[in-house]
């Protein structure tokens, strides 16, 4: 087992109140799963990201990466994150390399493995770009790249794609099932679309509105390639889709309250 | 081309007025030079090379001492930034410090060290040091958490995480502290150097006087404003632009 979380609880405080956000969460990852844990918006799944991550302490439970515990963030963790989080100081190049040069690799080894990086996210002619001169887009292939380059153990994706435009969005999930089935990275997946969960997943983790809890586990085998908008995939999204109906009336009901 | 045109003759026509007035001759000679005889002392100054060692020794001492403040006050503003303890406790206590414009530090440097070297690095270190580590606190405290929490998880600690994140992160600021601790060590430096035969610009300026030499002192201060202004605008100007440009903050 790659990954292993044993019942980790979380709770935040917002506005002097005590929330739940994550209640209970056990789950197993294995050696080269693309897993995506799914919920409305509130249920903790970026929380549970973050507590793998290392960036955050769960209040009871643990994370075990294979075999130890999670205690503080590190590179065989990396994070991407939906904001892109590159570093406007350095080239496109400089920040794909970044990881490396913090694992001490050596300067030519680590040119050319991030220039192998920016080809498998066909940037190869933008290397000496600062990244303010990038499209959302890019930014993210960028961010994938540096991430990439790490070679975590697990590559955990906080909603990575979900503030770019529906063209970028979509040519991106492309991509990025074509590099998981080269690279075989454990990857934890965190969206609210379940389309792209679907499509990219080999798990989809199902989390109720607050406090969060896993749902369904369910098994997505359809082969790959995949396509967006085959009939299997529509059926497999629409039986989710209405798993998840009842958890998104609810929070709706909870805001609507609240305001 | 026409702007630069139109301020060549701005000042051209300063010359004239000044020129004009000195004609006039409402002061001695002694007290109001003609422009001319001031581009002579000028031009004797460099000839003889007296402000050549004048700006030689000047510029020596100003890069020891802002070299000092420069380590001195990114090293304690990053201490600042990054430990709430500090910041609540040293923090008040620079601000307070910084607001004591730096020639006040003199009697205390003076006392303390005599009336040599010394005495005018204390002081020109005083006078940038505090801005640099204010500006630092400044630049750490705003960096975005997105960067140190992508900096965490790809593996960056301890002094690699500062010399590659941390500090480029805080660039923009510091460069702007950097700008203003210069200005301040600059006037702190020319303030020192009248105070005995310190050889640099500024006691040239204070010879000028010793001598009645007005067309010295006019000249020497020339030569000072030209040397901050260059630095100002060239050193500071060139970072400041290769910062923009990188960040994208041109665009705006």
């Amino acid at each position: 087992m790659k990954l292993n979380i044993q019942g980790v609880s979380k709770t935040f405080l917002a506005r002097k109140n005590r929330v739940l956000a994550l209640e209970d969460i056990s789950l197993d990852v294995k050696q080269g799963e693309f897993v995506c844990l799914i919920g409305p918006s509130g249920c903790g799944k970026s929380t549970l990201l973050n507590i793998i991550a290392g960036l955050i302490h769960p209040e009871r439970g643990t994370v075990l990466m294979d075999g130890h515990p999670v205690t503080e963030p590190g590179p065989d963790r990396v994070v991407m994150f939906q904001d892109h989080a590159l570093f406007p100081w350095l080239t496109v190049l400089g920040n794909v390399e970044f990881g490396m040069k913090m694992k001490g690799v050596p300067r030519d080894k680590r040119r050319a493995l991030a220039l192998e990086f920016l080809r498998m996210v066909h940037l190869s002619s933008f290397q000496h770009a600062y990244t303010h001169e990038l499209s959302g887009g890019m930014k993210q292939r960028v961010a994938l790249a540096r991430a990439l380059a790490i070679n975590p153990d697990i590559l955990l994706m906080d909603e990575p794609f979900c503030s770019l435009d529906a063209q970028s969005r979509e040519i991106l999930q492309v991509e990025l099932q074509e590099i998981w089935s080269l690279t075989r990275k454990t990857i934890v997946f965190v969206t609210h679309n379940v389309r792209e969960a679907v499509y990219l997943g080999n798990r989809v983790i199902v989390m109720s509105a607050r406090p969060g809890r896993i749902k369904q586990d369910i098994t997505i085998d359809l082969p790959r390639p995949r396509r967006m908008g085959s009939l299997e995939m529509i059926k497999v999204t629409n039986s989710i889709m209405q798993e998840l109906r009842g958890e998104i009336e609810t929070v709706l009901k909870e805001e609507l309250h609240d305001a | 081309m026409r702007s630069a045109f139109r301020v060549i003759c701005f000042y051209l026509i300063l010359l004239l007025i000044w020129e004009g007035i000195f004609r006039l001759h409402l002061w001695p000679a002694f007290l109001f030079p003609s422009p001319l005889q001031v581009f002579e002392t000028l031009a004797n100054g460099f000839y003889d090379k007296s402000f050549l060692i004048g700006i030689g020794i000047s510029m020596e001492r100003i890069l020891l001492g802002f070299g000092i403040s420069l380590v001195l006050g990114i090293v304690v503003g990053f201490c600042i930034g990054s430990f709430q303890i500090l910041d609540g406790t040293i923090g008040p206590l620079l601000n307070g410090l910084r607001s004591l414009p730096s020639i006040c530090w003199f009697p205390l440097g003076l006392l303390w060290f005599g009336l040599n070297e010394n005495a005018i690095n204390f002081v020109v270190i005083m006078g940038a040091a505090f801005c640099i580590t204010l500006a630092t606190d400044d630049g750490v405290k705003n960096i975005s958490p997105i960067y140190l929490r992508a900096a965490s998880t790809m593996g960056a600690k301890g002094l690699k995480r500062f010399w590659y994140v941390i500090l480029p992160a805080a660039l923009p600021s510091i460069i702007t502290g950097m700008k203003l601790g210069w200005s301040f060590a600059w006037r702190s430096l020319m303030a020192g150097e009248m105070l005995y035969v310190s050889l640099g610009l500024g006691h040239l300026l204070m010879m000028g006087r010793e001598l009645n030499d007005i067309s010295q002192m006019f000249a020497v201060m020339l030569v000072i404003m030209a040397l901050g202004l260059l630095v100002d605008k060239v050193v500071f100007g060139l970072m400041e632009r290769e910062m923009r440009i990188r960040w994208g903050l041109n665009a705006l």
